[in-house]
């Protein structure tokens, strides 16, 4: 093997590892970024899934991050806001029944602010009380 | 070597002494020699120039190859370890944000918001198992098992009018398995618990289980025991019945 063989092989070698290299550092460094929310575990598509079909218990449940200060994009927040509509309903039966009339109260008026805030929504919010009220057994 | 005239010191290359002036003779041998090897060596040196030149391109590709082989394996680990740098990040962070985070956390588990308190433990990274949050380790692995179930419950009771509920038998077991999971849990920790700073709290959120399932699920107090003493089949079948034929 000639040393231009060499040098012609080694040099594409080097070409080839400097596109991977290339190609692969925004993925990299992207990957790097620190977020407290990493979005795509939350999983809006599924949220809206299930909310065609009226699953509010799941829609509540897959909802949760927001409650516990998770970040979500302005365009699917309305979509989690559903959600968290939904698990406060849930949970205010809980806390009336289990006698903690604050928790009940502020999970009553977090309520009432996501209704005044999304009026757009009101019959889906009727159809999540709905749900909410033929979980209860009574 | 001496001059054979005047017996001084002169060197092996003069051609002559430089204190008689005698041309030295003696020498010719040896200064016809060194003109060889001076030659010789120049032209060796030229030789070795040739050849480095010609293979620099090469080392330097070469060193070059070496350099992108070990900054692609980098990216390469970094890519796959990106998750636990960035959990690792977050938790430091956590740690920074002791006082701040502390607090948020009181506030969840004053309103008795366990399922909140759990979502913000896991979205914040919080380091349960080190200090100085490790006192929250019982009550962090309890709260996730009751988060557990909240939507387990959650998922199998909520349905709007026109819902479709696709896997109603699959959703069914899982939620007979968190209830049992979440409870298996407390009892297995029951000694752990009466010791635990959290306690109260650990105490409260089986109280709000147990809640759950009498609001949710039709099991009062005398329900549950009898719920918790029987099979895990007829604790499906129990659930079928509640969720599906009511």
């Amino acid at each position: 093997m000639t040393k231009k063989t060499i040098l012609s092989i080694s040099i594409i070698v080097n070409i080839i590892l400097a596109t991977v290299f290339a190609v692969s550092l925004p993925g990299a460094m992207g990957e790097l970024v620190y977020e407290y929310v990493e979005q795509d575990t939350i999983r809006p598509d599924t949220i809206r899934k299930y909310l065609e079909w009226e699953n509010y218990g799941t829609v509540a449940a897959l909802s949760r991050p927001i409650r516990g200060g998770a970040e979500v994009a302005d365009t699917d927040a309305d979509y989690y806001k559903l959600g968290e509509y939904a698990e406060l309903l849930f949970l205010k039966e809980v806390y009336k029944r289990a006698g903690n009339a604050d928790s009940a109260e502020a999970c009553e008026d977090r309520i009432s602010e996501i209704r005044r805030e999304m009026p757009e929504y009101g019959a889906l919010l009727d159809k999540i009380d709905l749900s909410v009220a033929n979980a209860v057994k009574e | 070597m001496k001059c054979i005239n005047c017996g001084a010191d002169v060197r092996l290359t003069d051609k002559v002494c430089p204190y008689c002036g005698r041309v030295i003779k003696e020498n010719a041998g040896y200064r016809a020699d060194m003109e060889y090897y001076k030659r010789d060596s120049a032209k060796t040196k030229k030789k070795v120039r040739e050849i480095l030149s010609e293979n620099i391109p090469i080392v330097i590709s070469a060193i070059i190859l070496v350099v992108l082989l070990i900054a692609d394996g980098v990216l390469l680990y970094v890519e796959e370890n990106a998750f636990y740098f960035r959990e690792s990040a977050a938790q430091r962070e956590s740690v920074k944000k002791y006082e701040t985070y502390s607090a948020a956390i009181q506030d969840y588990l004053d309103a008795g918001d366990y399922a909140g308190f759990s979502a913000f433990e896991e979205y914040h990274n919080i380091a349960e198992w080190e200090p100085p949050y490790d006192d929250l380790n019982l009550l962090c692995d309890m709260a996730k098992e009751y988060s557990s179930l909240v939507s387990a419950v959650e998922e199998v009771t909520m349905f709007g009018p026109d819902a479709k509920w696709y896997r109603p038998e699959s959703d069914i077991r899982s939620c007979r398995s968190a209830i049992w999971y979440f409870n298996f849990q407390f009892e297995h920790n029951l000694s752990k618990i009466d010791e635990d700073p959290y306690k109260d709290y650990i105490y409260d959120m089986k109280a709000k289980a147990d809640t759950i399932m009498e609001v949710y699920l039709g099991l009062d107090e005398a329900g549950r025991d009898e719920y918790f003493a029987s099979s895990s089949n007829k604790q499906e079948a129990y659930l079928e019945e509640v969720l599906l034929h009511d």
